[in-house]
């Protein structure tokens, strides 16, 4: 009860100080930088939303990262179809991938399905490159249009969005369906025989993990307003899984921090560049033995003690 | 069709080489290595640059990455893998951000242009009528003896007894005065020094550059699914199968299609049979 | 009264194992049957059977008239049979009030309506009310036992199968859980399975015994008699187990 009104009080205030930033300190490079922190602020959540919660660590996000954005792509330069006809189209696609590639491998251990997702986001990076003439290989899809033309305007859009998914995931983890899920990462056997239809709600839950990222993966097109094949990298997967473990695993709210920290963290050591990558898998490597609950999510519950404990 | 055989065989010889090592591990320690192609590239790297920039002739210099390769090994099985050790999940992210470290560190080192690595054997030869670079030849011949030499040694000195002991029950081996800690090293060490020899090998004739850890290693997760978890024989037969599929493919389709043969193997597999041909413990 | 749950002719082989062999029986409502059986028996084999976790090679399992054959464990659970398992397998990460909320979640329709309420009233009547909050894995091994009772009863089973719910606790405890399965099963109108060793409580538990060697029955009846029967005697003494002198001793 006051735990709640805490924690509405920090989403809002979290909300207000991400609204605020670009307009106190202005330029778009700031804007562009917030933007992407976003979105892949949605990909961090939706990841955590499945693995988070089942313990099933999926390797593969990319995979549906990558679907969404191409198909966005296609829609946009081949069809003509304006942005907001490909997002939920995005999120269809991301659906059935996750349907397709879920059903044969949700019934394997926690790293047998891994590497399994892994294989899955690698395949398709390499289909892209082999249906180049398609495709467009190496480079991608160009030329998408941008969904809202003001910097300022995509901004606001994309974090509306990454509020609206976050709020609704996290809805779903308090319900019933968030319990059943973490009964699943304890004993799926025992779950099954209270009833519970395992199977339906590991490739459910998949399904909506996809579906959002598939809806950041259109975003992502049409703010880049271009996509490649590197979308499918394990790079990516790779920085959103360490974003989630810096947020705090099954959290879903803790990701959103993991994945503006990280992003806003190596843009400061944007002469870095290229060690971008080696700053992420060591800050992986370093979390897993120190920090393996994580950063955000653990700090904001000693808060809500303390705060809680003044009263 | 020979030619089929003879470049199926070559290829299967390196499959084989990185499989046993890969199913190794996870047969004694139960770690699934994703760095485990690291060792690979590390291995074509090392040869690469003992001879190119330290200017040391073929043998010493292939040996000497091996070897560093071996050490290194060991270092990541002490240092990051085994404080992890209670979650195989753990060990996989471990794993592969090691691969991930590895790889920049390499492109920072060697940049991203593909790589010269010599050959040992310059020459090609013609059998029945079919060209065969005589370095894929040294390849095969060279996978096929280490591998008959690991299995030589398991099953016929005490330090491999060891390793089997440990790789059925690491507890049990520990009360019996066997040291599981220094046997999952040593192993390690082994499995890595498999992987850099197979880089040192197919280094000449396949592509040298940072990122050439990730396909060998999800080849090698698609052979040990294949032919079971755990299993030396298994992963050489379905190394062997892996092979001939994908040179099949390549001439029949395409040499853009073959690693989609690993993949579609693997997922076949996990859907019809998890636990593979010779596999004890399935995947689920 | 028509038979709760009829059993017939049912057949496991593992291999060259034969599990279970031509196992028929059948338990009408508002029993309390208890499985005997020296280890190997096959007698968790056989609640896994009747669970849907493995397929039977022949036989029929018939449920409120229903064929159980073929169906998935959760729809055999949704259909009215709930168990625990010979080692205490809780939600872990979870509290012990979400334990229980998860074991009734499989239930479908109006049965999930005021579950809260539900999950509640039975801590209560486990007695682990006071200790709703805690971790599971904060709980001791006899808790445990009681929460996989109050998991098992949260989806409102007509049958419930209970597997050696003695095993690991002691006597004080074993007296306590005896008096909460009697009650529960007064109460509710439950109809109770029951595998246990431990015979002295065992005994003043169940109303009908079945006992089982290598697979099948090798006696029926009630717990007097079949404690003296030739042939389940045999089965302990004969087979040097350790628990034999106990059993026959407290017969």
């Amino acid at each position: 009860m006051f735990g709640k009104r805490i924690d509405f009080a920090g989403a809002l205030g979290f909300i207000a100080f991400m609204a605020a930033l670009p307009l106190i300190f202005g330029g778009n490079y700031l804007i562009g930088v917030l933007t992407v922190s976003v979105i892949y602020g949605i990909w961090a959540v939706s990841w955590d939303f499945m693995s988070g919660l089942t313990g099933r660590e999926n390797f593969g996000h990319s995979l549906f990262i990558g679907v969404g954005a191409y198909t966005a792509g296609f829609l946009n330069t081949t069809f003509g179809f304006s942005g907001w006809w490909s997002l939920p189209a995005a999120m269809v696609m991301a659906m059935v991938f996750a349907l397709v590639i879920g059903v044969p491998t949700l019934r394997l251990k926690g790293p047998y399905f891994a590497l399994a997702m892994l294989s899955g986001a690698v395949i398709m990076q390499r289909l892209m490159l082999i249906f180049w003439e398609q495709t467009g290989g190496e480079e991608g899809i160009n030329g998408i249009e941008p969904l809202i033309r003001s910097q300022l305007g995509f901004y606001y859009f994309a974090l509306a969005a990454l509020v609206l998914v976050t709020a609704l995931l996290l809805a779903l983890a308090r319900s019933h369906w968030g319990l059943i899920l973490r009964a699943v990462r304890g004993d799926e056997a025992t779950c099954q025989a209270a009833g519970i239809n395992v199977t339906f709600y590991k490739i459910a839950s998949l399904m909506i993990s996809a579906a959002f990222a598939g809806a950041g993966g259109a975003i992502y097109a049409h703010y880049q307003l271009q996509v490649s094949p590197q979308l499918f990298a394990i790079v990516t997967s790779i920085t959103i899984i360490t974003m989630v473990y810096v947020g705090g695993m099954a959290s879903i709210y803790g990701p959103v921090g993991g994945a503006i920290l990280l992003v806003l963290l190596t843009e400061l050591l944007r002469n870095f560049g290229e060690w971008r990558l080696m700053i992420y898998s060591c800050t992986l490597i370093l979390i897993l033995f120190f920090l393996p609950n994580g950063l955000i999510a653990p700090t904001w519950r000693r808060m809500k003690s303390m705060l809680a404990g003044r009263e | 069709m020979l030619e089929i055989l003879i470049h199926g065989a070559v290829s299967s010889a390196i499959y084989a080489m990185l499989a046993v090592g890969f199913t190794l591990i996870f047969g004694v320690a139960r770690i699934l290595n994703l760095a485990h192609g690291s060792f690979y590239a590390l291995g074509a790297y090392g040869a690469y640059f003992f001879t190119a920039q330290l200017k040391l002739p073929l043998l010493p210099a292939a040996l000497l990455a091996i070897a560093l390769v071996a050490l290194f090994g060991v270092v990541v099985e002490r240092v990051l893998v085994r404080p992890m050790r209670r979650s195989q999940l753990a060990v996989l992210m471990i794993t592969l951000a090691v691969a991930l470290v590895v790889e920049q560190v390499l492109f920072l080192t060697f940049g991203s242009e593909y790589r010269n690595v010599p050959a040992f054997v310059e020459t090609k030869f013609t059998i029945g009528g079919v060209d065969v670079g005589g370095q894929r030849l040294l390849a095969l011949g060279v996978s096929v003896t280490l591998i008959a030499l690991l299995w030589i040694f398991i099953q016929r000195t005490r330090l491999g007894s060891a390793i089997l002991a440990v790789s059925q029950d690491p507890e049990a081996a520990n009360y019996m005065g066997i040291p599981s800690d220094r046997i999952f090293s040593i192993v390690m060490g082994l499995s890595a020094a498999l992987a850099a020899a197979a880089g040192v090998l197919a280094g000449p004739f396949l592509t040298v550059q940072p990122t050439m850890w990730l396909l060998p290693i999800v080849k090698a997760f698609a052979i040990v699914i294949v032919g079971g978890l755990g299993s030396i024989p298994g992963s050489i037969l379905a190394a062997l199968m892996l092979g001939y599929a994908e040179t099949i493919v390549g001439y029949l389709i395409s040499t853009s299609w073959t690693e989609i043969v690993s993949v579609l193997a693997t997922l076949l597999m996990l859907v019809f049979r998890p636990a593979g041909i010779f596999g004890k413990r399935a995947a689920f | 009264m028509s038979a709760l749950l009829e059993v017939s002719g049912l057949n496991k082989h593992f291999g060259g194992l034969h599990a279970v062999r031509n196992v028929s029986f059948s338990i009408a409502p508002g029993e309390i049957v208890g499985i005997l059986g020296p280890n190997g028996a096959g007698k968790t084999t056989l609640y896994n059977l009747l669970t849907g976790f493995i397929p039977p090679d022949s036989g029929s399992i018939v449920f409120k008239g229903r064929s159980l054959r073929g169906l998935a464990p959760y729809r055999i659970a949704g259909l009215g049979i709930s168990r625990t398992f010979q080692l205490c397998r809780p939600f872990v990460g979870m509290t012990v009030f979400e334990n229980v909320v998860v074991g009734g979640l499989g239930a479908h329709g109006s049965d999930r309506v005021d579950l809260d309420a539900r999950a509640l009233a039975l801590l209560k009547q486990v007695g682990l009310l006071s200790k709703e909050q805690l971790q599971v894995e904060a709980l001791s091994y006899g808790d445990q036992r009681r929460l996989e009772i109050a998991r098992a009863l949260a989806a409102k089973p007509a049958l419930l199968l209970l597997d050696e719910p003695f095993a690991g606790l002691g006597s004080g405890e074993i007296t306590d859980l005896s008096a909460l399965i009697r009650s529960v099963h007064a109460e509710q109108g439950l109809t109770v399975m029951l595998i246990e060793h431990k015979l002295h409580e065992f005994m003043r538990l169940v109303g009908r015994v079945i006992a089982l060697d290598f697979g099948e029955i090798i006696a029926e009846g009630a717990p007097e008699d079949i404690v003296r029967h030739p042939a389940v005697i045999e089965a302990y003494i004969g087979r040097g187990d350790e628990q034999a002198e106990e059993q026959t001793g407290a017969a």
